[in-house]
């Protein structure tokens, strides 16, 4: 410490580790906060069709089309070291030999939630009107929040949702497969600290999602009978991505 | 010239005492820790993780004011130089020996 440089290499030195123990008493301080996660997912309709993976494709697949309906609260996912919630809907069906081969499991929905501190950035997800105000147009400006006035980040309820990604198996062949689960899965991403996965078990002050499971069975195919519009996919403010808005 | 650099020296090096010194370590490592828990306990209350950012980075830039510097208050105990002795005693005892040869 006797000179200039010694003393702000010192100090330096020593505010790093601060920095570390701080940042790992953030980490940790997650599991105090209580968590108790549910929802309810519901299957609303699902169409099997056939459709090519690309426009100048030969090859002729099946494509299963889900909508749901999604009511969940998670704002006890949201504490002061959670940067943003990654939502995901899937839907899992087993394989032609489970005793040996592991259930298939495609996404067919997904969100970045945003917690209210997160900075703006395009991606963020905003959440649906619900169906009683939708007369009025919705102002994302008014509050500035992604989601509606008095909600929180936290709760989502979407009904008769489009899926943003349609699905098929390797095979091609997903019509008439029974058994299928749909289910809601989710990453914290905290500021600090680790990432989470969906929890189904309680663990401490952790309660483990209730609720989040439809099981449904993909019916035969469809004709050419079946709607264009009955088809159409959301696409999330990540479409942009890589190109200019 | 010379008296120019030595100053331009003086201020760059900024050397303390060592009373200075302990002083000054001690403060490094009071300041930060209690910055640091404070950041925590702020930021934990107000369930806001920028205020201990903020915080944080506040009570570093601080610590950093109050050590870097050469301040008037490290150099309260200067350290006496032994006195000067002039004539023969001021070799006496000291043995200088250069290529074998005894110089003193």
């Amino acid at each position: 410490m006797h000179n200039t440089l010694t003393r702000v290499q010192n100090v330096f030195g020593f505010f790093t580790s601060v920095a570390f123990a701080v940042a790992a008493g953030i980490a940790m301080s997650v599991l105090l906060s209580p968590q108790a996660p549910s929802a309810s997912l519901e299957l609303k309709n699902v169409q099997v069709v056939k459709g090519r993976p690309h426009y100048y494709s030969t090859k002729r697949e099946e494509y299963a089309h889900v909508k749901f309906d999604l009511d969940a609260d998670l704002t006890s996912l949201f504490n002061w070291n959670t940067k943003q919630l990654y939502l995901s809907i899937t839907a899992s069906y087993p394989s032609s030999d489970p005793s040996t081969i592991p259930p298939s499991e495609a996404v067919i929905w997904d969100a970045i939630i945003p917690s209210d501190y997160a900075p703006l950035h395009p991606n963020t997800y905003i959440h649906p009107a619900s169906k009683a105000k939708k007369s009025a147009k919705p102002k994302k400006k008014e509050s500035g929040k992604p989601y509606p006035a008095g909600g929180s980040p936290g709760i989502v309820r979407l009904e008769n949702q489009k899926p943003k990604y349609q699905i098929t198996d390797v095979s091609g062949k997903i019509a008439k497969r029974g058994n299928a689960t749909l289910s809601l899965h989710w990453n914290v991403q905290p500021w600090v600290g680790a990432l989470v996965w969906t929890n189904k078990n309680s663990i401490g002050r952790w309660q483990g999602l209730q609720g989040g499971e439809a099981k449904f069975d993909f019916p035969p195919l469809k004709g050419t009978e079946v709607k264009k519009d009955d088809l159409k996919t959301e696409t999330g403010g990540e479409r942009n991505r890589g190109s200019p808005a | 010239m010379d008296q120019l650099i030595e100053q331009a020296r003086t201020i760059y090096e900024g050397e303390i005492d060592f009373a200075g010194q302990r002083l000054s370590e001690f403060l490094t490592h009071a300041l930060l820790t209690i910055s640091g828990v404070i950041a925590f306990l702020a930021g934990f209350a107000t369930q806001d993780i920028y205020q201990t950012l903020y915080i944080g980075l506040g009570g570093t830039a601080l610590t950093f004011l109050v050590v870097v510097p050469p301040w008037p208050f490290y150099n309260q105990h200067p350290q006496p130089w032994l006195p000067v002795r002039t004539g023969r005693s001021a070799l006496d005892g000291v043995s200088i020996e250069v290529d074998g040869k005894k110089l003193s």
